[in-house]
């Protein structure tokens, strides 16, 4: 029944309960909030200090998305480069994390090494190779460009939420299905990704909303002609030029997908997906 | 169907078969690990490679220490590596002393534990630019805190931009928290609360049962989360790259300045090296500790 062993009186668990909800308004609650009212902020008005709150509201940041071009299309770059990302990644992953997942491999360690890789460097090491590469490959300043080295990054969380979800296929489906007369093709298609569609799922949430916040990269290889919402807002964050109000603007349109993903992932995913995905170094 | 799924060959493979396999797994494997191949492992060679002046670009290629002596002598290069080794340490032994606190006491049932288990999480799937904004709209000199100290006539140091990058651990400290939090607690709830308990009936306090029970039966989730944020933080680039000072600069920084300002992909490559080297070490390290815990479990 009692399951902790620092506090064991009721007061105790609501002095916790208090501790715990004043550290998360301060530190989640608050800086969200100031981040939402700098997107609202009246460019006529302006906000400055000593005003805790904008002296004045209006949508004219919003509507910047729409007026100012350069947001418009890191905008629609952004999601452009999303989905064909998302779709190599799948493509790529199914066949590889089928091996891992169901297979019995010989240098099993050594693949599971080079998959997390990716994960693990640091993310301008791989630039500064990926840069070179594609220049002399042509590809630098290009979306494919782009979409090719968000794929390096990305692939690897993608393969292990596969891997970890072919791994729980239970093999009597399998073996029912090729006693029944299935070829590997039929079975493929009608028994093994239907039961992989969860897992494919996550992995592709993961990777689209991945791919819509990775920056280093897209920054190296992209820059200037390809510019994704992350490469913007570090121009308005003071990369370029500091606009607190444009850069509010761009959070917030990064920040929304972000969240969804983790309502979706906590509500209806099953954590290990996430925990394939993130670690377990 | 049990007999069925029993019945399918498994025991005996003749050679032919065997063969027949492993070119099975080879293709199946060949998309993703083939990709990974071409994309990471060959740059990645390019670069160690190019940090010892081979297959250089604009110059005549051969092989020499020269970039890493340049390195050496350079003192803005020197400052990089100490100052990234510097806010590297600094976040994850900050984030470590955070996230263990809040992990053992998330294990305690509390009114609204769930909502907190879900809000904690929210930096975990926030970009770091994201983070950076955010974080600046509060310690910056134009940011809330000031604001409201303003009236009170008390003044508000300089977090962003300073020399000891105070801002830049604070934003990666920020989003590096719930990182080992969400390991750490996976940890902490796989201890048995009969051993806890024990200690607890035995006259420990609840202190001494943390430094004594939970931290000690803790420790591969505490090397891993460690190892991975440091990491993870050493080549950080767009946190240092905003909130940093003019100098010193984060290695990540002075990289994507040759890189991108002047084109001097050979010194680039030998501070790349420099940080793989680093992070491999590291992660040698993090295995054989690994091992060895497992080695005195069996």
């Amino acid at each position: 029944m009692n399951r902790s062993w620092i506090m064991r009186g009721a007061p105790g668990r609501w002095m916790l309960a208090l501790g715990f909800f004043t550290v998360a308004s301060v530190v989640l609650i608050i800086p969200l909030i100031v981040g939402v009212l700098w997107s609202l902020v009246d460019p006529d008005a302006g906000w400055f200090p000593p005003a805790i709150v904008p002296p004045s509201l209006s949508l004219a940041n919003w509507r910047a998305m729409l007026a100012v071009p350069e947001i418009g299309q890191a905008f629609a770059m952004s999601f452009l480069i999303a989905p064909i990302v998302t779709a190599l990644c799948a493509a790529l992953a199914l066949p590889t994390g089928y091996a891992l997942g169901r297979r019995q491999l010989r240098a099993r360690r050594t693949i599971e090494l080079l998959v997390l890789a990716p994960i693990i460097l640091p993310g301008i090491v791989l630039a500064t190779g990926l840069g070179s590469m594609f220049i002399r490959l042509g590809l630098s300043h290009t979306v494919a460009g782009v979409v090719l080295v968000q794929t390096v990054v990305l692939l690897p969380f993608m393969i292990r939420i596969v891997a970890a979800t072919f791994e729980g296929v239970p093999q009597d489906l399998i073996d029912a299905a090729r006693n029944l007369g299935a070829s590997p093709w039929p079975l493929a298609r009608d028994v093994l990704i239907p039961l992989v569609r969860p897992g494919l799922f996550a992995g592709g949430l993961f990777t689209f909303i991945g791919s819509l916040e990775e920056f280093v990269l897209t920054f190296i290889v992209g820059m200037p002609y390809v510019q994704t919402l992350p490469v913007l807002l570090w121009a308005y964050l003071g990369g370029r030029s500091s606009i607190f109000t444009y850069a509010a603007v761009v959070t917030m349109v990064l920040l929304v997908p972000t969240i969804i993903l983790m309502f979706v992932a906590e509500r209806t995913l099953k954590q290990e997906y996430l925990a394939a995905g993130f670690g377990k170094v | 169907m049990a007999q069925a799924a029993a019945a399918i060959p498994q025991v005996t493979r003749a050679p032919a078969r065997r063969r027949h396999e492993s070119l099975v797994d080879v293709l199946l494997l060949a998309p993703g690990l083939g990709y990974l191949l071409v994309f990471m492992c060959v740059p990645l060679v390019q670069v160690v490679l190019r940090s010892f002046g081979l297959l250089a670009i604009g110059e005549p290629s051969q092989f020499t220490f020269g970039l890493y002596r340049e390195v050496l002598a350079n003192k803005i290069d020197r400052d990089s590596i100490v100052f990234s080794l510097y806010f590297a340490l600094g976040t994850t032994v900050i984030s470590l002393i955070l996230s263990l606190m809040t992990s053992a006491l998330l294990q305690v049932r509390f009114p609204g534990r769930f909502i907190i288990s879900v809000l904690y999480k929210i930096p975990l799937v926030v970009p770091s630019l994201v983070a950076a904004f955010l974080v600046l709209t509060i310690i910056d000199q134009g940011g809330i805190i000031a604001r409201a100290l303003q009236p009170y006539g008390l003044g508000w140091p300089e977090l962003v931009h300073d020399r000891y990058g105070l801002g830049i651990i604070l934003v990666l400290v920020w989003h590096n928290v719930p990182i080992m939090t969400v390991i750490l607690s996976a940890v902490m709830s796989g201890i048995p609360h009969d051993i806890t308990n024990a200690a607890r009936n035995l006259g420990a306090s609840p202190w001494q049962v943390f430094r004594n029970v939970t931290v000690p039966l803790s420790l591969p989730g505490i090397s891993a989360a460690s190892l991975l944020v440091f990491i993870g933080v050493f080549g950080a680039f767009s946190i240092p790259s905003l909130l940093g000072a003019a100098y010193p600069t984060a290695i990540a920084v002075v990289m994507s300045r040759e890189v991108l300002d002047r084109a001097n992909w050979g010194l680039a490559s030998a501070l790349g090296t420099i940080v793989t080297a680093l992070s491999a070490v590291l992660l040698y390290v993090y295995y054989r500790l690994i091992r060895r815990q497992e080695a005195a479990l069996r």
